[in-house]
């Protein structure tokens, strides 16, 4: 088999490994496609602690100069604080320098519109054209807009959430929280807004120095130190973020993970309590979500995978909360992003709210269970794979807006190649622990055969 | 065709046009992976181009693995001493010196601090032609390191090469036009240490150039109105990145640019006499003032680093360029305005002698200078023409750079510009009919 590409260019951004295929060159371009795009107005630009960050800002900086644009640099922060200041600024744009949750060799560039919403698909694929027809936006040397360094911005953003949901009501105790912020963009707020809240804070991985001290990806088996440090310090509940502080996990007062699905549960649930409306989640997303959407009496609506599709979706419906199974919340009231910062302050609100632990909330709401499993996958394999899959349940109904999403009376089944990887994914859910497996069986060998993987 | 120059003095175009991040991301690709990676200095002038090229060019670095010291503004010489100081493995000057406000331009210096030579420059784009650099991976990264004053070390070192203590004692009153270029920082505060009353003029580095950063008569308006209102000893112009300087005299006349170096050379032989070296298109005027005091004059190609590397290889006492370049090995030996000062300030402050006295003692010339415009690529093919109709003609002539053409009374110098698309025709006799003469004869011969 040939090796996969280390280049991913997508309607999602451009990802790529450093040192292979992400050169200052690609970037640059991709810059300047973005800013002629835009039409030469300000931009956002932020990044992650990645080692690499600096030189790809560089790069964009003088890809957006060269084009027109007046740069606004935040510096290292949030994706979801990036996205706060595209709008607070007025600006035409934001560039998010971040890999997310893939490994450190990587870095990705990532496009916000002047909402500050990621790049719908439609928009993404006309700069895509850009991108390709290489003739960008230039202008004259003389009239080379400057870099304004903008300081403040996590400041700003942890008043805008406190501006909407206040600080914690103090009837009780403070609630003791421990937050893993694996050595994270969220490293630098996470601990700050949880004070400001009124929460007892305990953090660890809370240093932004590029260093990976897990695996990036906020998923139960990469959590054992954030469990270990809950159980540790008898905290009420432990957060756990992702390099770019979009996504969030938590882990009961036990020391357990509760699966990532349950963050945007929890904060639905939450956000319902106070204001019934439309939700959004993307396919992929639990089904628990739809037992606390007809609690509520609220419709929710499925997207495609991505921040895109989901935002692009919310504004459409008005929804008054969306976002993904992977722990991203978007709650527009305060943030049209996927947004842990949020997210941790919904929680929290729900249980100082409650004034019941973590896990007797959860007792109350469907315990389902999700399987995760992902392939390297050349981009040519994925059409045969889906259509195998079709072909093993040729009998049930599918939702084929997104790869295969099949539909079972006891649960789900959802096969898609990923936006931003050479991997399929795979994700069932069922009641119980073997009912899933079943599913996940039903399909998984004759993926790695198809795929052809020497393992 | 659009202006671009890629050649042995570096990289250098119009932004917005063929100088692209692309190109300067390249540019810094091809400098890492020259030096292996390594630790490399970067400065800009204050053009509103510089931050896109130096942001291209430090992220075309970093992606080769090298570890970049930043300087920000700061002139030319300033970084070059940097290098040594820093022990960095090289350096990259983002200017287009005195180019007008549209271009930019990178210049490449060595671990020396001295421009590559023209084997080394030849070397550096072979690489960048053949497009294959250096990639570093996320482990061996480096970042970017912020100095915070890139201009002290080059005071220092302008102090020890000159008498401070004499020229304070005088309490100059000297007017300055920095061109809001990157002198700003270095030459008024470089006065101050010298005890001088400073009228500086355009010593903003966030506002557009005044004025063409060229230090020629024409651009020197402002400078003789501020050197006769505030009855200043001299005013000294700037180029945008501190290698060229033009005088004012206390009476306000302008000097030609060609005068600056024959005043240091004059200067410079009275203390100590040694070889100097300059370009073989510079006035004869520096020969008739080493033969005063029986100094030799040792020719070079036009470059800087033909000049640097002779200054040191035959130990120079002074080298410099008829545009206004001087370099004072002392302090560097590449072109630095603030030596150049300090040369001719430690001067006024030791003899009871003006400016303008200190001019007539030079011997008298007149230069001429002419350009014509070519196209590009067609550069070569016009010399080469000139050449054969020089031969045909039985004509005496030397081919260093270009073509000169030696008369008995004078000369006429035909070569290619290194950095525009245009041939320069420079003529020299004593008398100003004879040198429009000879320019005459060039033009006519290259218009054919």
């Amino acid at each position: 088999m040939r090796a996969i590409p280390t280049l991913k260019i997508s309607i999602s951004g451009v990802r790529g490994v450093i040192g292979d295929s992400l050169t200052p060159t690609l970037l640059t371009r991709f810059a300047q496609a973005f800013g002629t795009y835009v039409g030469s107005g300000s931009i956002v630009i932020g990044r992650d602690p990645r080692t690499s960050g600096e030189m790809v800002k560089q790069a964009v900086i003088a890809g957006l100069l060269s084009s027109g644009c007046r740069v606004l640099d935040v510096g290292m922060c949030p994706v979801p604080t990036i996205q706060l200041m595209v709008r607070s600024r007025n600006a035409q744009g934001g560039l998010a320098i971040t890999a997310s949750h893939n490994p450190p060799e990587w870095n990705a560039l990532k496009f916000i519109g002047g909402d500050g919403t990621f790049l719908g698909p439609g928009i993404a694929r006309e700069m895509l054209d850009i991108y390709h027809q290489g003739e960008y936006a230039k202008v004259s040397g003389e009239n080379m807009r400057q870099v304004e360094m903008v300081d403040g911005a996590i400041d700003q953003h942890i008043r805008a959430i406190l501006d909407v949901l206040g600080p914690l009501p103090q009837k009780q105790r403070r609630l003791r929280v421990v937050l893993d912020a694996c050595n994270g963009a969220g490293s630098i707020v996470g601990p700050k807004l949880l004070r400001a809240l009124g929460a007892d804070v305990i953090t660890i991985n809370d240093q932004p120095n590029g260093e990976f001290p897990r695996p990036a990806e906020p998923t139960p088996e990469n959590l054992s130190a954030l469990c270990a440090t809950v159980k540790e310090h008898r905290a009420d509940i432990g957060f756990a973020q992702d390099m770019d502080a979009d996504r969030l996990a938590i882990v009961s007062e036990f020391g357990e993970p509760i699966g990532e699905d349950y963050t945007l549960v929890l904060a639905t649930q939450y956000v319902l309590s106070k204001q019934p409306g439309p939700i959004v989640a993307n396919l992929s997303t639990t089904s628990a979500l739809d037992f606390v959407a007809q609690l509520s009496g609220s419709p929710l609506h499925r997207t495609r995978i991505g921040e895109a599709n989901v935002t692009e979706c919310m504004q459409r419906e008005h929804a008054v909360i969306g976002g993904e199974g992977n722990g991203g919340v978007i709650y527009p009231r305060i943030n049209f992003a996927r947004d842990s910062l949020v997210g941790m302050a919904l929680v929290l609100h729900m249980l100082a709210d409650r004034g019941q632990s973590l896990s007797e909330i959860l007792g109350e709401l469907p315990r389902l269970v999700m399987i995760k499993e992902k392939l390297a996958c050349p981009s040519n394999k994925i059409p045969e794979v889906l259509k195998m899959v079709r072909r093993v349940y040729a009998n049930s109904p599918f939702d084929l807006r997104d790869g295969v999403k099949v539909l079972l009376p006891n649960g789900w089944l959802h096969v898609r190649g990923s936006n931003t990887e050479p991997i399929i994914r795979l994700s069932a859910e069922a009641g119980t622990e073997p009912e899933v497996r079943a599913l996940r069986d039903s399909v998984f060998d004759l993926m790695r055969q198809l795929i052809g993987t020497n393992e | 065709m659009k202006p671009l120059k890629i050649g042995i003095t570096g990289v250098r175009g119009v932004v917005g046009e063929a100088f692209t991040p692309e190109l300067a991301v390249g540019f810094a690709q091809a400098f890492g992976t020259y030096l292996d990676g390594g630790r490399i200095v970067v400065c800009r002038d204050t053009r509103p181009s510089g931050p896109m090229v130096h942001a291209a060019v430090c992220s075309g670095l970093l992606a080769a693995g090298c570890e970049v010291i930043d300087l920000a503004i700061c002139p030319t010489t300033s970084m070059q001493l940097a290098t040594k100081q820093f022990h960095a493995d090289g350096g990259i000057a983002i200017t287009a010196g005195h180019n007008p406000s549209k271009w930019n331009a990178l210049k490449f210096v060595r671990s020396d601090g001295l421009y590559l030579n023209a084997t080394q420059a030849e070397e550096l784009l072979d690489i960048f032609h053949q497009g294959e650099f250096l990639k570093t991976t996320w482990d061996k990264i480096k970042t970017t390191i912020s100095t915070a004053d890139s201009i002290g070390p080059h005071i220092e070192t302008l102090k020890s090469a000159f008498d401070v203590e004499t020229i304070r004692s005088r309490k100059l009153t000297v007017a300055v036009d920095c061109c809001n270029g990157s002198c700003a920082l270095l030459i008024p505060r470089w006065l101050e240490v010298l005890g001088c009353n400073v009228l500086a003029v355009n010593d903003d580095i966030t506002a557009p150039f005044p004025h063409l950063p060229e230090p020629m008569p024409r651009t020197m308006a402002q400078l003789r109105a501020v050197v006769k209102a505030g009855h200043a000893d001299i005013g000294f112009a700037h180029d945008a990145d501190g290698e060229r300087l033009g005088i004012v005299t206390e009476k306000g006349s302008p000097l030609s640019e060609e005068l600056t170096l024959p005043i240091a050379a004059l200067i410079r032989l009275e203390q100590r006499i040694g070889p100097i070296v300059t370009n073989i298109s510079t006035a004869t005027r520096v020969d008739r003032v080493a033969k005063r005091y029986g100094a030799s004059v040792i020719r070079v190609p036009v470059g800087q680093a033909f000049i640097s590397e002779a200054i040191v290889e035959h130990e120079a006492v002074l080298g410099g360029e008829g545009s206004g370049g001087v370099a004072v090995p002392e302090v560097h030996p590449t072109h630095d305005s603030a030596a150049a000062i300090g040369l001719i300030l430690e001067r006024l402050s030791r003899a009871e002698q003006s400016i303008s006295q200190l001019v007539e003692e030079l011997p008298r010339v007149t230069m001429l200078k002419y350009n014509v415009e070519v196209e590009p690529n067609r550069l070569y093919s016009v010399l080469q023409k000139f050449r054969v109709l020089v031969e045909s003609e039985n004509l005496e002539h030397e081919l260093i750079d270009g073509i000169k053409v030696l008369f008995d009374d004078g000369w006429v110098h035909v070569r290619a510009s290194n950095t525009e698309s245009i041939i320069r025709v420079i003529a020299e006799a004593e008398e100003p009919d004879r040198t429009q003469g000879l320019i005459d004869w060039a033009r006519d011969r290259l218009q054919r």
